[in-house]
């Protein structure tokens, strides 16, 4: 690969398949909507118990 | 709650500090601080929003739909992704071609990852040409580019890349490897070290001077105008004389033309003026010979009428007329023979009789003062018999008293040579005596001048002569007596001398 210093396979392998349209309600079913104030309402919550 | 309204802080915050790397296309930083937002605050809409935008920016047509489809679902009312949302769904196709094209990047890294690059290589082609804001796919395809050492193409995929995210990490490292591998690096290097070290001057080097200033709009007019102008001026002072010089130049070449026609034009005018001039002379010539002609014709018409007076007058016996017609006759006018023969008759008998009359008509003509006729008379008479000494005394008597000393003096010469013998002849000598040197004659010739003939010729004469006797008888001067004679008109002695001639011709 010439005077390159990089990896070409490791690189093809850090590019992910792109989303696909068709996988969006999924995609929105399985996203993680989770933030700091539910993480610490959760916290709170534990700790009271 | 505290920590709930710190949270939404820290997330407004990220959203802020997103929103200025999107604005300088930063995208991929901006995606981190948006994410970072949103995971303080899931709520933060407009983060969540802009970070759909930015997915869709960058060709995640899909992730960006996520996000916004979230953001709807967290907050239904006065959100901005339901317009994003309609906007792509208005167009049914959009959302098909998306899709396909993301299925085939997808199948793209699948070559890539299963040793099919060309295939690969391939297929991202016609993914960028449909969605050339799919920055993965460019990434993609420069990745397989520089595998097969086509930097060239690799560096124009990752150029388009930075266009759309200028910090895109990826990018930049592999920006970084193709212009090593290319050499632009060292150009860019050099570049930079000239622009921040000490630069060796160079000979094409210019150094713009602290007051140098771009023209602005204004400026640039007031060039074009200088420009205008300057270039009039040299129109006006450099282009224009040369002109006027090539046209005076021209002009007096057609002046010099022109004045040699026109000497040529004289000189042929003066030739022909002379050739005019000699004809005139010619043609006045020609006039007075025709006039002469037509006075010659006058003159011999008269010498005819004469010849006919003349011998009318012999008709009528009348001597003295004849003698007085003869005086004007002039033969060689007359050319008829029979006329000349006539002429030379009268001729021969005027010669043998006539130039006594004609002495006659001369002393008559004197008496009664007309002395040019006289003189007439006594030169036709001379002419007709020259050797007539009484004549010739008379005629010198005549030219004394008209103050005519040299002809006066040659006539009495004449008697006194040609006719030594002849009555006159000591006449003479006294006349030549009484005139004396030619100074002196002058008074002589005065005092004669001033007497006029008696008309009773012969009777005043015969006065004068007698007084003249007494003056002589007394003494007194002979010239006082010459001048008393001379004034009355001819003398005694030639009245006696003429009368004794004629009568011997008679």
């Amino acid at each position: 690969m010439g005077d390159s210093v990089i990896n070409f396979e490791e690189e093809i392998s850090r590019f992910k398949p792109s989303l696909d349209v068709e996988e969006v309600e999924d995609a929105i079913v399985k996203s993680d909507l989770t933030d700091m104030t539910d993480i610490m309402m959760e916290m709170i919550k534990e700790i009271r118990e | 709650m505290d920590y709930v309204r710190r949270n939404r802080q820290i997330a407004n915050s990220f959203y802020n500090l997103g929103l200025e790397k999107a604005n300088i296309r930063d995208l991929s930083g901006a995606v981190e601080c948006l994410k970072k937002s949103l995971r303080f605050d899931k709520y933060q809409m407009d983060a969540r929003n802009l970070l759909g935008l930015i997915y869709y920016e960058m060709g995640e047509v899909a992730d960006a739909l996520v996000q916004w489809v979230i953001s709807t679902n967290l907050k239904p009312t006065d959100n901005p992704a339901d317009r994003y949302l309609d906007e792509i769904q208005r167009k049914p196709g959009r959302l098909e071609i998306v899709s396909q094209n993301v299925k085939k990047y997808n199948q793209a890294l699948w070559y890539a990852q299963h040793d099919s690059d060309d295939l690969a290589i391939l297929q991202l082609t016609r993914v960028v040409e449909e969605n050339p804001h799919f920055v993965k796919a460019h990434l993609l395809l420069a990745v397989l580019y520089m595998y097969h050492e086509d930097f060239p193409k690799a560096g124009h995929s990752l150029y388009k890349v930075l266009q759309i995210d200028k910090n895109n990490p990826k990018a930049q490292w592999y920006m970084s490897i193709v212009k090593k591998n290319t050499g632009k690096a060292e150009v860019e290097k050099r570049k930079l070290k000239n622009a921040f070290s000490h630069q060796k001057m160079q000979d094409d080097d210019v150094i713009m001077p602290p007051s140098y200033k771009e023209n602005t709009g204004w400026q640039s007019v007031l060039n074009i105008l200088a420009g205008l102008i300057l270039g009039m001026m040299v129109i006006y002072f450099l282009v224009m004389p040369a002109n006027t010089r090539a046209l005076n130049n021209e002009h007096n070449d057609e002046i010099i033309t022109y004045s040699q026609k026109l000497n040529a034009k004289n000189q042929e005018l003066e030739s022909l003026q002379a050739s005019y001039d000699d004809l005139k002379t010619s043609a006045d010539e020609m006039e007075s010979r025709l006039s002469t002609i037509e006075g010659d014709n006058s003159q011999v018409l008269a010498q005819y009428q004469t010849m006919i007076g003349i011998l009318q007058a012999y008709r009528s016996d009348d001597i003295l007329s004849v003698a007085r017609l003869y005086v004007d006759l002039d033969t060689s006018l007359i050319t008829d023979e029979s006329v000349l023969a006539i002429a030379d008759a009268v001729k021969t008998d005027m010669e043998t009789n006539g130039y006594q009359l004609l002495e006659n008509l001369g002393t008559q003509a004197w008496n009664a003062g007309r002395q040019t006729e006289a003189e007439e008379y006594y030169q036709k008479s001379l002419e007709v018999q020259p050797n007539n000494p009484s004549a010739t005394y008379l005629l010198g008597r005549l030219y004394q008293s008209q103050g005519n000393s040299d002809l006066a003096r040659q006539y009495f010469t004449r008697i006194i040579t040609e006719f030594p013998e002849s009555d006159q002849a000591s006449q003479a000598e006294n006349a030549l005596a009484q005139l004396g040197p030619a100074s002196t004659a002058v008074g002589a010739a005065d005092a004669q001048t001033e007497a006029e003939p008696q008309e009773d010729g012969e009777s005043q004469a015969g006065q004068e002569e007698t007084e003249a006797g007494e003056a002589e008888t007394d003494g007194t001067d002979e010239t006082a007596a010459g001048s008393a004679q001379d004034e009355a008109g001819p003398s005694e002695e030639t009245q006696t001398a003429g009368e004794t001639e004629t009568a011997q011709q008679e």
